[in-house]
């Protein structure tokens, strides 16, 4: 662990010890339930974000890649299909559409930032068409008794975002394609003139993370049993915003696995504390953009306070 | 045929865009001809006076590179509307609403610029935090409720049109437009912006004071803002705390597709001007066809994606 | 730039005489601008609308924001003006902002009015209202207190902070509840935007901040998923009931779950065909009358002269016995 996760955790440690004695029903196993549960999309979507910041790329459209995938999942849960292949609708649907994004960001060379606004645009549209302005509603519950279920006493979501984080290691660190990724991050230029694959491992890397968004769509049908139009209209921002806060730079060849799992707790941790100890729910965008200016700037000051005690020591 | 071959980057964005708005124009000319009235130009230039500016500040903190971009300036709008009336609630003469509600801006701009240029975070984050900071916060200081009380001469103004143009349209969206024009344009400080942004390193070598010029883009985009709430408050008599939502993203797409290249040093205000035209002509068109507005979102982003796409295929052309 | 601003302007003039003689040849045309499109409720507004619009023989357009935009909102208001068309009904977003536009309605002779969330002072020519402000807030707040006595502390989760006919219910509950039941305890407000998430997310935290909570109140219809969701999944059903505004459709499966203990809802296709008709009758330079008969209405409609409110009746509740009754 590096010092930014380091503090990640310790932030973590210090809000749960400040709420729990402001808020006597803030340190109960329930409460850390609802944390938990409410921190399983932003788990699989920022992990997806962290590999392409990663890489040097963003993509601001997971939000509603999330809400079509979730369309899929509705409809085919909707339709009475085996719950174990529903499941599976919702990574598909969005490795399908991180393929589509991919082809218009690569193939297109097109920076990543616009072109996905302009995707943004385009599937929010698709969103509207396939629903039509009828939510899916009262959806059955086969699902959400599968990921209900729990193995070895924890749930499934638990086991499949530990799957999912495990997998990611292990391509980053023991696969050579962990190491283009973030040569590509470091220097697309030198990636390419080194003889990587850059355009096959972009593509991979935005249907990884489509496929991440889809399944975090899967489990949002299967907590909430309902698909709206507004589906994750907010998830990109605030996706970015915890994986950057976990050390991950938009700048590209530096990731911390561990630095997005601390990032996306401390945000859930401080929105579910304020609201415990009575903070209007409408203070808690300040948090988050607060702690992402306070976190970035504290870093940024202390360092430059150890380099000029370091200057001054050796003069 | 050659001299369409020919045209390149900001030229050949600004055809394009020429090209798009005759085709929107010709095809409500075909669809719908009773579109054209003076009411009708005086509703684009009206929805246009709040994007055009918001979208110029967006273009030039974006123009001069070091990835600039400013997340925030919906926040700003929203924030700034809020806390010059709240400040009016609690004593300020009504005669410096206006002062106030620019000066908000500058210094919320200004702060950004600050994050930016001393503490070094990248400019999509920082403006990321104050996005969040700056629209919660306007949201959070209200309640949600809208702030009446705007002076009823500010309404004059806000609410005037002089021989089909919106006042507000003429004296602040055309001057600021034709200034940064003529300064990017013919000034020192325009050949700065550009070489800033064309080339970082080289510009700090010939002795440009980057970061102060680039603090005080920030603190531009800020005023831009500011007098975009103003415009807000004088059109429509009261500061609501969610008036900017969605600008950022809108002055992005303006700036983009306006032909700003996102990493910088290339593109005019020009084109921005255009591009903040063409899009509103084209909701203000689908809406007079009575289209269902799901597709306008889908076709602005189809638009930007197009005009990326044209912009990257004029090079292999050559 | 200008070159093409002045053709228009050119054209404009010539097309201006044409346009205005082609017009009168047509169905007048009745538009309604909800807050937001794509959700259930005013998509059976608009089939109601459209009901309407045959019926009596007028043009129906329905057009509305993406985002819960007062600008947008505005923005297509304006058009709908320039346009020429006769009669436009607005789902109020935000109650002041509509006052640039009747001005402008006014000067063209346009009736412009108001739907299901109003405007009280702009100006516009009726409301056309589900049911009072004051007998919303009081429905939920009396329902609630039949099912968990008096001796309570609600929850309630509402969608933009910035809604003002949602703030409005929500100052009528909190009035009802002091006047009337001074051992009710009612939560402050907590908005959740337009999503569910974000909703669910809310109500869990309410729930675990106050482990003797009775009830959650959902004020907008975006919030009702969130919050049954929130209940189902605390495992809390029996001790904590939603309640909330939402059409039975979308809470059909939370009644039955019995995460939702009721809803109180109007039938919006009913509202949008009031709509339809008064702006109908605006058109025909009409008055309305104290009590008017409508076609397909069994009771006939009320009229308030003072405040300008023309009113659908009273809200229905919905709960899990009746629910299966009805189809919006």
């Amino acid at each position: 662990m590096n010092g930014r996760e380091w503090s990640l955790l310790i932030a973590c440690i210090l809000a749960i010890i400040v709420f729990s004695v402001a808020s006597p029903y803030y340190a109960t196993s329930g409460n850390a339930g609802t944390v938990l549960r409410n921190s399983i999309e932003l788990l699989l979507v920022g992990l997806g974000m962290m590999l392409l910041l990663a890489m040097g790329g963003i993509d601001v459209s997971v939000g509603v890649v999330m809400g079509l995938a979730a369309i899929g999942v509705g409809r085919a849960l909707g339709a009475g299909v085996d719950p174990v292949l529903t499941a599976l609708v919702g990574p598909l649907t969005g490795a399908l559409l991180g393929l589509l994004t991919a082809a218009v960001i690569v193939l297109g060379r097109v920076p990543a930032i616009v072109g996905t606004l302009g995707l943004f645009g385009v599937y929010r549209t698709a969103i509207f068409v396939l629903l039509g302005g009828q939510w899916l509603s009262g959806l059955p519950t086969g699902l959400t008794v599968l990921l209900g279920t729990t193995i070895l006493g924890l749930p499934v979501a638990a086991w499949v975002i530990a799957l999912a984080y495990l997998a990611v290691w292990i391509a980053l660190r023991r696969t050579p394609f962990g190491l283009h990724l973030l040569a590509i991050g470091n220097s697309e230029e030198k990636a390419r003139l080194s003889g990587i694959p850059v355009v096959k491992v972009r593509f991979a890397t935005f249907i990884v993370s489509g496929a991440l968004t889809g399944l975090a769509a899967t489990f949002y049908v299967a907590n909430y049993r309902n698909v709206e139009m507004t589906v994750g209209s907010t998830l990109a921002l605030d996706a970015i915003a915890a994986v950057v806060l976990g050390g991950t730079s938009i700048l590209g060849g530096k990731c911390s696995l561990v630095g997005t799992v601390l990032g996306v707790l401390l945000l859930r941790i401080l929105q579910n504390g304020l609201l415990l100890t009575g903070v209007p729910s409408l203070w808690q965008p300040v948090v988050t953009g607060g702690l992402l200016i306070g976190v970035l700037g504290f870093e940024v000051l202390s360092n430059r306070l150890s380099l000029s005690r370091l200057g001054w020591a050796s003069k | 045929m050659n001299r369409i071959r020919n045209l390149q980057g900001p030229a050949l964005i600004l055809a394009l865009l020429a090209l798009l708005w005759i085709i929107v124009i010709l095809v409500l000319l075909v669809l719908k001809p009773s579109v054209f009235s003076l009411a009708t130009v005086t509703t684009i230039l009206q929805f246009s006076t709040i994007l055009a500016l918001v979208s110029l500040g967006q273009a030039v903190v974006i123009l001069a590179g070091g990835a600039g971009i400013d997340l925030s300036v919906g926040g700003i709008v929203s924030l700034s509307a809020i806390a010059s009336m709240l400040a009016l609630k609690l004593g300020l003469p009504s005669f410096l609403l206006p002062p106030a509600c620019i000066l908000a801006g500058a210094a919320l701009g200004a702060f950004n610029g600050v994050l930016v240029t001393k503490l070094s975070i990248l400019p999509l984050i920082a403006t990321l935090g104050t996005f969040f900071v700056y629209s919660g916060l306007a949201l959070a200081l209200t309640g949600g409720a809208a702030q009446s009380g705007v002076p009823s001469w500010l309404l004059i103004w806000g609410r005037g049109v002089f021989s089909g143009i919106p006042v507000p349209f003429l004296t602040i969206a055309i001057p600021f437009f034709a200034i940064a024009g003529i300064v990017l344009m013919w000034t020192a400080w325009g050949r700065w912006i550009y070489a800033m942004g064309f080339n970082e390193r080289s510009a700090r070598l010939v002795g440009i004071p980057v970061d102060r010029a680039r603090l005080i883009l920030y603190g531009l985009s800020g005023v831009l803002s500011g007098a975009a709430a103003l415009v807000s408050l004088a059109w429509l008599g009261s500061g609501r705390p969610n008036i900017g939502q969605n600008l950022e993203l809108e002055s992005l797409t303006a700036a983009m597709l306006g032909g700003i290249a996102i990493l910088g040093g290339r593109g005019g205000v020009g084109g921005v001007f255009a591009a903040v035209m063409l899009l509103v002509t084209l909701k203000t068109g689908l809406l007079q066809l009575n289209v269902n507005t799901v597709w306008q979102v889908g076709i602005v982003g189809a638009l930007l994606v197009f005009v990326l796409l044209a912009d990257r295929l004029s090079q292999y052309w050559r | 730039m200008l070159k093409h601003i002045r053709k228009a302007l050119a054209i404009s003039a010539l097309s201006l005489a044409v346009s205005t003689a082609a017009f009168a040849q047509d169905k007048p045309k009745v538009a309604f601008v909800p807050q937001l499109i794509g959700i259930p409720y005013f998509n059976a507004m608009e089939a109601g609308g459209n009901r309407a619009a045959k019926e009596l023989g007028v043009d129906f357009i329905y057009s509305g924001p993406v985002d819960t935009n007062p600008v947008d909102q505005l923005q297509i208001v304006q058009n709908l003006i320039d346009q020429g068309v006769n009669a436009i009904s607005v789902s109020v977003l935000d109650a002041s902002s509509i006052a640039p536009v009747v001005e402008a309605a006014k000067a063209k002779g346009i009736k412009l009015f108001t739907s299901d969330s109003d405007a009280p002072d702009s100006g516009r020519a009726v409301y056309v209202a589900q049911a009072t402000d004051e007998g919303l807030g009081n429905t939920i707040i009396d329902e609630l207190v039949k099912r968990v006595g008096e001796d309570a502390k609600i929850g309630i989760v509402s969608g933009e902070a910035t809604a003002s006919n949602l703030n409005a219910w929500i100052g009528f509950m909190q009035k009802q509840a002091s006047a009337k039941y001074p051992k009710l305890k009612l939560l402050e407000p907590q908005y959740a935007g337009g999503t569910a998430e974000r909703a669910a997310q809310i109500s869990g935290d309410l729930m675990a901040a106050n482990p003797d909570i009775k009830a959650i109140i959902a004020v907008a219809s975006t919030t009702c998923p969130g919050v049954a969701q929130a209940i189902e999944t605390a495992g809390k059903i029996g001790s904590v009931i939603g309640a909330g505004y939402c059409s039975p459709n979308t809470a059909r499966s939370y009644l039955k779950s019995g995460a939702f203990g009721f809803t109180v809802l109007w039938d919006p296709a009913q509202l949008g065909y009031l709509t339809v008709w008064a702006g109908k009758q605006l058109i025909d330079g009409k008055a309305f009358e104290a009590e008017n008969k409508v076609p397909g209405f069994d009771n006939p409609v009320t009229y308030d002269a003072a405040k300008g409110i023309l009113l659908l009746g009273p809200p229905a509740v919905f709960t899990a016995e009746n629910v299966d009754k009805f189809d919006f």
